[in-house]
């Protein structure tokens, strides 16, 4: 990474180095041409004086034509011979217009240089900037439960408490243990999707079906949080896409909206789902805590997060990308803190599969 | 501050994680301790506006106003209650910035259960020293060279007539200074009844207060009358000059 960065501020230095040359040399030949042109003409206009001088003693037309070639003589007057004067012009053009042209382009070329190396240099500080802040928010997100868990476990080591006390520290050791399961798969997806390496297989799925899996997963959680999910999909809704993206959207989806209905004591989940124009729309609604409604669109960027909430930041921008991938959109739309959250997903409809 | 003294030692922990949260504050009440809890630094400022405690445990990491903002806060409003930091993040960097915003103490997470007891009662055996030591009439001002000190408000006025605001740590050096008066303190005797172990990377902090004492306390700050240098050793504070 070093060297390509050494490499590249080299190269930019040199492009900009030969920009600035090739500036000097179109601006130097310019300035050059032109001196030369302007010796030309007072050499030009020295003869015509000569000429004339001749002229005036009484030398002959045909006497100054012999000794000055480029000189007409009309009645007792001397001249520039016409096409003298053309040729002197147009040479002049021929070459300012050379140097523009050449000089533009070398410095077109040279400038398209400069532009593609610095993007590449700044696209490269910005990839690591992000792993850094990447990393820093990973090892950050991970020493809370770390220091739950190890406090738990140093609380049993340290009081043997009775047996229902200790039952509660082992349960929440188990949740943090668990959260960070979540956490580990939730980071190595979201690294797969930055780096594009997603095994895609869209076939056609029954949203009723993939959701009741995710839903069935989730219940026990719900229940103990008093969070009620009413789930009113039809089936017999077909979309595209792969089936594990499916499920990894829905069960983030899912997670997200348990999260903010338990931050707001307990509530309610509704499920429901129509066909539209070429698509299938999942609406998912909570009585959760909610969000203002301009941060509706941040909520799918990396490591946003809303709240106090206790994610990775990385749920819903995974949601996100594998959206993309499936050629579908999401939305959240909120009215406000505390009044709840609807989250739209829409997938391109698919056919049911013939069997 | 002073109202707690009867009651068991009262103790908010503020903390956005829900299972940090009540691990800490279930130990806290294992050892005696009053415990309340807040899960933001907005309720943490809106308990504190309602109650008085001894120490605070504060997470840096929360959402809205963080345990910095927090700390600055109070600070700001003159309530100068001990404050413990929690936190992910455990650089020294980041510890000192800590410790500037108020801060008495920094642990970085995970942290053992036994050294976050250990710092709490080291916190709090600190100002139960400095509450005792300022109780009586005669312990809580101090009058030296025209100044005077008042231990229990932490306000001073300077030989100049200057009204001045002490810091915490700004009054435990000086209370410690004063209590040993016309004797040697060691840099590391300060650090030690000021702040506790390991807190700060080196002794030259001590300097620093000191130098910001003299600014406040001392006629000709360059000469000092009542902060003197002992060289390699430590400091001596004289109520006057000895000739």
């Amino acid at each position: 990474m070093k060297a390509t960065r050494v490499f590249q501020l080299t190269a930019l230095a040199l492009v900009v180095v030969s920009a600035v040359q090739v500036g000097w040399w179109l601006f130097d030949q310019r300035a050059y041409t032109l001196e030369k042109v302007s010796a030309a003409n007072a050499a030009y206009a020295e003869q015509t004086a000569a000429a004339q001088a001749l002229l005036d003693s009484g030398a002959s037309a045909q006497q100054v034509q012999q000794l000055l070639p480029q000189i007409v003589v009309s009645g007792a007057h001397a001249a520039l011979a016409p096409a003298v004067e053309q040729a002197l012009r147009t040479e002049e053009q021929r070459r300012l217009n050379q140097y523009a042209w050449e000089g533009g382009f070398f410095l077109l070329a040279l400038g398209v240089c400069i532009a593609v190396i610095a993007r590449a240099l700044s696209a490269e500080a910005r990839v690591l900037e992000e792993q850094d802040s990447f990393l820093a928010l990973v090892s950050h997100q991970f020493k809370t439960p770390l220091a739950s868990l190890q406090l738990s476990l140093e609380t049993l080591a340290l009081r043997a408490p009775p047996p229902a006390a200790a039952r509660t520290l082992i349960d929440r050791m188990l949740a943090d243990l668990a959260r960070m399961g979540a956490m580990v798969t939730q980071i190595l997806e979201s690294v797969r999707l930055e780096r594009g390496r997603v095994d895609w297989r869209a076939e056609p799925l029954e949203l009723r079906a993939a959701v009741t899996r995710v839903v069935t997963q989730l219940e026990e959680r719900a229940r103990s949080e008093r969070i009620t999910i009413a789930n009113s999909i039809e089936s017999g809704l077909y979309v595209l896409s792969d089936p594990l993206a499916l499920d990894v959207v829905v069960r983030n989806v899912l997670e997200n909206a348990l999260a903010a209905v338990a931050c707001a004591g307990g509530g309610s989940i509704a499920l429901s789902a129509r066909a539209a124009v070429g698509e299938v729309e999942l609406s998912v609604k909570d009585s959760g805590v909610g969000f203002e409604p301009a941060a509706g669109a941040r909520l799918f960027q990396k490591f946003s997060r809303l709240g106090a909430a206790a994610g990775t930041g990385l749920g819903l921008y995974i949601v996100r990308r594998l959206m993309e991938l499936a050629h579908g959109r999401v939305a959240a739309h909120s009215e406000g803190a505390g009044k709840g959250a609807s989250f739209v997903l829409a997938w391109p409809a698919a056919q049911e599969p013939q069997r | 501050m002073s109202a707690a003294d009867a009651r068991p030692t009262q103790v908010l922990v503020v903390e956005d994680d829900p299972h940090l949260s009540a691990g800490v504050r279930e130990n806290l009440r294992a050892e005696g301790y009053e415990v309340s809890g807040a899960s933001d630094g907005e309720q943490a400022l809106a308990w504190l506006r309602e109650h008085d405690c001894a120490l605070i445990v504060l997470d840096v990491m929360l959402p809205g106003i963080d345990g910095l903002g927090v700390c600055r806060t109070l600070r700001e409003q003159g309530n100068n209650t001990p404050v413990l930091f929690l936190t992910a993040r455990g650089d020294p960097a980041d510890r000192v910035r800590g410790l500037e915003a108020g801060g008495d103490d920094y642990l970085a997470k995970p942290f053992h259960l036994q050294e976050f007891l250990l710092r709490v009662r080291a916190i709090l055996r600190r100002w139960d020293w400095y509450r005792n030591a300022s109780a009586t009439a005669a312990t809580a001002v101090l009058r030296f060279g025209g100044n005077e000190v008042d231990f229990r408000a932490f306000r001073a006025r300077s030989w100049n007539g200057e009204a001045q605001e002490l810091t915490e740590k700004e009054a435990m050096i000086l209370k410690v200074l004063a209590e040993h008066l016309g004797e040697i303190v060691s840099r590391e005797d300060l650090l030690e009844r000021v702040w506790g172990y390991d807190v700060f990377p080196s002794t030259r902090t001590v300097d620093n207060f000191i130098l910001r004492l003299r600014k406040r306390f001392e006629q000709d700050p360059a000469n000092p009358k009542h902060f003197l240098t002992v060289w390699g050793v430590g400091y001596r504070f004289l109520v006057e000059k000895q000739p």
